[in-house]
């Protein structure tokens, strides 16, 4: 066992993380050049599109250090989003040290600084590593103080490095070697193995990756997941190096894989703990939980036909993700389609697109959503995640929405603009600290509501780009929120629906109808617009009716592409989702997102 | 049921910038070679029993073609047609270009209906369309046109031009009026793709035209004509009562017409098709000897297809309805296709009726005055 080596790497999108790990693969001769696909770490390509990891991964590397000994090195990567907190966490836990990658130009950012103060809760050893040295906007010596104003740790142990051109890198290992902590734990104790990710295998089912934490285990063993007491038979158990490759044990202080046979994700949840049926241990590994979805959202299929390949597709994205959660859903505008809970935004992104792209799916998302807490006259309190199912008001004694604390990170120019956009938001300050001359970390309060609209573009547009945001849950709060019903030619819609509240109801009312006066086309008569509440009218604009819609010329060489013209129109109006006897277009639904365009 | 010709002539001294006809600039030196061309095409086509009653020829620009040339062509329908007894000759005059002795040899031809393209009164509504003569140029062709004996003259407008104010449509119409025409055609500009015009609106350029404006204009132009004595007979065609276009009219009643020269198009025996619109391939083509093909088409046909009868319905609907007062003979489509237009498409005439957007009595269908200029809305209906 002293000769393990767990930690992760901790760095910011671009940061360079992904070239960090390909580069001490190829030292390690874990993989050889040949085999060397760029950013291996990120198997899928909408990863590597974007720079950044969604799930972890671990690599075994075996490293003869300068001291002659050969380490069993095991890098466990981390999601680089802050929508994934809880299995960075996991993933923390399974290290005891963790290389803090600072690109450097840039220096320190949000997320980084989130996920460092989690490893350092972890209790993990802190290498920092200046990257991207080779640049010539490098400067590393200023970096070098940042950081060792923000660690504590002298300059001198910071390893300076160009994972690019591979300069230095293997100090980085050296230095894992020395200094992290090598695993403790009981070999002879009862099995206690941490998950800390996992994926589904069609052919051998859901693969747990691991940390043991006591004990051993072999794939003869049946095993128990502690938090739901289900035992199976394990197919194999193995090591990733960096593909799977099957192993006769894993001990105390390794890491590496168990094919679980199990059918989803969801019996397998990072966090949990695996043991052994037989002499199972007492307790799990502490701080189980499920990751919450905190956004929603109704997805629906564009064509109603592909109503059951969307369930299908959302079926299969969730084999392999646990926080994603759906369920059918009915819209009298939309039709059939499902409510989905998401960890963030930016998770649901990425399952919008994976749907889009790899399933070839045209789906439309409604606005999304938060969940609030609704306590009721009658002393009952209802969970709403869509504005469509609000009770009526009358009933209502308080509605409670999430709000979340988030951390700032900008150059000092940007404060006051910031702040702007976070108080129009209902957002509170909550403090400051300079990080070095320049930059800052300024902690506010807001609601989850006004985050999840087209917060984060705006905040990267307003600072030319330069401030990083992270945010977690701070609890739940009272305001005075009412639900905005939108009535389209006089009936409701109820995917046009918003929560909002009162005292910008009226302004974010005007907005809404002009915005959808705009996107729904002219139909044959005029069709008001109207947004109101509790059935009081708040405002108003009328769609005018359709003026001109005509083929002006039509003669004898004009009938055939005269005629395709129009049945180009026709397949156009069946795009269209029909309210009423109101033709409206999709991007109608999304309106309520682009409100603020005029700031 | 008799036969229209129309003759398409491609060429154009410059290119309009609201055009999107196949035409050529700067490809005259052919026209000899594509009379010929012409000449051999129109030859190649097993002739109809029925009698020709129309020939229409178009453009492009027609008066780019020497009198005598167009005398050939005409000869050369009269051989290989039969023509009945008082055809209507239409051709397409391109203001500026031509003067009374031309005007004179066309009629000795036979050309015997003209039809001039105005589009505007205003020199920088000219400007803007790219057109190469003055506003005065087509008073000076009327008058000509007139002195030379032709009797029955169409003007063409187009309105709903970016930027286009209604004082300024007003002139244009009024100026038209003042002509005294027998025919007026007035259309709402279409910016249609690939144009220089629809390019410069794309990019900002210039502003989308106002649908309202369009609406506005239409309206008021349709009374301004109507004074002057000019009925509507169709979306955007007025003439003087027993002056309608017939060529034009046989596409809109569904009847069949033979298509001859580079990107023309031509319907009959139920097939619709397309000559060749290159012009190099087409004199290649039309040039040829070549077994005779099976009517309607020519060796210089490119495209045909057979129109089933279900598309057929759409189709004449569609055409039908653009004649505003005759409207869908319901006897003449019973007895073509053996349904009753009632029984083909209830659910879209009840929908039609109850907005309003049709009148439907014994004998015909037609569109209400509010729906002339949303006639597509009611087209989708029936496609």
């Amino acid at each position: 066992m002293k000769h393990i080596r767990n930690f992760c790497i901790i760095a910011h999108i671009d940061h360079g993380k992904s070239t960090l790990a390909d580069r001490l693969l190829q030292i390690t001769g874990t993989i050889s050049d040949r085999e060397m696909q760029a950013q291996f770490l990120d198997s899928m390509d909408l990863e590597r599109e974007r720079g950044v990891t969604i799930k972890a991964s671990a690599v075994r590397m075996n490293y003869t250090a300068r001291d002659g000994q050969t380490y069993e090195i095991n890098l466990i990567d981390t999601p680089g989003h802050v929508d994934f907190a809880y299995e960075v966490s996991r993933a923390l836990k399974s290290c005891e040290g963790a290389i803090l990658v600072v690109d450097a130009s840039q220096g320190v950012e949000a997320q980084t600084l989130a996920n460092l103060y989690l490893a350092l809760e972890a209790d993990l050893e802190i290498i920092p590593v200046i990257n991207k040295i080779d640049l010539p906007a490098a400067r590393p010596d200023e970096i070098a103080q940042e950081l060792e104003d923000l660690l504590g740790i002298p300059k001198e142990q910071m390893v300076k490095v160009s994972a690019k051109t591979g300069l230095n890198v293997q100090e980085i290992l050296e230095a894992v070697v020395s200094r992290v902590p090598p695993p403790k734990g009981d070999p002879d104790a009862p099995l206690q193995a941490l998950i800390f990710d996992s994926h589904y295998d069609s052919y051998k089912g859901v693969i747990a990756y691991v940390r043991v934490f006591s004990g051993k285990l072999n794939a003869r063993q049946g095993l128990r997941m502690m938090s739901t007491g289900v035992d199976y038979e394990p197919v194999e158990i193995g090591i990733f190096s960096p593909n799977m490759r099957q192993a006769d044990s894993l001990s105390v202080g390794e890491v590496g894989y168990i094919a679980t046979g199990l059918k989803t994700v969801r019996e397998c949840r990072v966090g949990d703990t695996i043991t052994l049926k037989q002499n199972p241990a007492e307790e799990p590994l502490p701080d189980y939980r499920h990751s919450k979805p905190m956004v929603f959202a109704g997805l629906y299929p564009v064509d109603a036909e592909d109503y059951p390949a969307l369930r299908d597709a959302l079926e299969k994205l969730q084999l392999n993700d646990a926080s994603l959660v759906y369920e059918p859903e009915s819209s009298q505008a939309l039709n059939f389609g499902f409510r989905c809970g998401f960890l963030g935004l930016f998770h649901m992104d990425i399952v919008q697109e994976r749907l889009e792209r790899e399933y070839e799916l045209d789906i439309l998302a409604t606005a999304p959503s938060v969940e609030y807490m609704v306590k009721m006259r009658s002393g009952e309190t209802k969970i709403v995640d869509s504005p469509a199912q609000m009770p009526d008001e009358s009933g209502i004694e308080e509605v409670l929405e999430p709000w979340m604390k988030i951390n700032v990170f900008m150059p000092d120019d940007y404060i006051g603009v910031v702040m702007e956009l976070v108080t129009k938001r209902r957002g509170k300050y909550l403090n400051m600290e300079y990080l070095d001359k320049k930059r800052v970390n300024v902690t506010y309060l807001i609601p989850l509501a006004e985050l999840i609209v087209d917060f984060y573009d705006r905040l990267k547009s307003m600072t030319k780009g330069y401030a990083s945001l992270d945010y977690q849950l701070e609890g739940y709060h009272p305001d005075r929120l009412v639900k905005m019903d939108v009535l389209v030619n006089s009936i409701p819609v109820d995917a046009l629906a918003m929560i909002v509240h009162r005292d910008s109801a009226q302004y974010k009312g005007q907005k809404l109808v002009s915005k959808l006066k705009e996107l729904i086309p002219r139909q044959m008569f005029v069709v008001p617009i109207q947004a109101a509440i509790g059935g009081k009218i708040i405002s108003r604009a009328d769609v005018k009716a359709v003026r001109k819609d005509v083929l002006s010329k039509c003669y004898g060489g004009d009938i055939t592409r005269k005629k395709k013209l129009l049945e180009k129109q026709k397949k156009g109006k069946r795009r269209l989702k029909m309210i009423g006897s109101v033709e409206v277009p999709q991007e109608a639904f999304m309106a309520v997102l682009r409100l603020d365009d005029e700031e | 049921m008799q036969y229209s010709l129309y003759l398409h002539l491609p060429f154009c001294a410059i290119h309009c910038t609201y055009c999107a006809f196949n035409i050529f600039t700067r490809a005259q030196k052919l026209i000899p070679h594509y009379v010929r061309a012409l000449q051999n095409e129109l030859t190649m086509v097993q002739p109809p029993s029925e009698p020709v009653h129309t020939i229409y020829l178009g453009g492009g620009t027609p008066s780019l073609l020497a009198p005598t040339q167009i005398d050939t062509l005409l000869k050369t329908c009269q051989r290989a047609y039969t023509l009945s007894r008082d055809p209507e000759i239409t051709m397409e005059i391109n203001p500026g270009d031509v003067d009374q002795g031309y005007l004179e040899s066309i009629r000795e031809a036979g050309v015997n209906r003209l039809s001039i393209g105005m589009q505007s009164a205003l020199p920088d509504e000219l400007r803007l369309m790219a057109r190469d003569h003055t506003p005065q140029a087509v008073s000076q062709v009327i008058t000509a046109a007139r002195k030379a004996g032709h009797t029955n003259i169409s003007l063409d407008l187009i309105f709903g031009l970016p930027r286009q104010s209604f004082a300024a449509w007003r002139t244009t119409v009024r100026e038209a009026l003042s002509l005294q025409p027998d025919h007026l055609s007035m259309y709402a500009l279409e910016l249609e793709a690939g144009t220089a015009l629809t390019r410069r609106v794309e990019r900002g350029g210039l502003p989308q035209p106002d649908q309202d404006l369009c609406a506005e204009m239409y309206q008021w132009a349709d009374s301004e004509a109507k004074q002057a004595g000019l009925i509507q007979y169709e979306i955007s065609n007025w003439a003087r009562p027993g002056w309608e276009c017939r060529h034009n009219r046989q596409y809109w009643r569904y009847q069949p017409y033979l298509g001859f020269g580079a990107g023309a198009h031509g319907f009959a025996a139920g097939v619709r098709y397309e000559v060749m619109p290159d012009l190099r391939r087409y004199l290649e083509l039309a040039g040829s000897q070549r077994e005779r093909l099976p009517f309607p088409l020519s060796a210089a046909a490119v495209q045909s297809r057979q129109i089933d009868p279900l598309e057929a319905m759409g189709e004449y609907i569609f055409t039908g309805l653009r004649q505003v007062q005759e409207g869908v003979n319901l006897r003449d489509f019973e007895a073509r296709f053996g349904i009753a237009l009632a029984e083909a498409f209830p659910k879209a005439l009840a929908k039609l009726l109850q907005s309003d957007l049709i009148t439907l009595d014994q004998d015909r269908m037609r569109l209400t005055d509010q729906a002339r200029l949303i006639s597509n809305r009611v087209s989708l209906e029936f496609l």
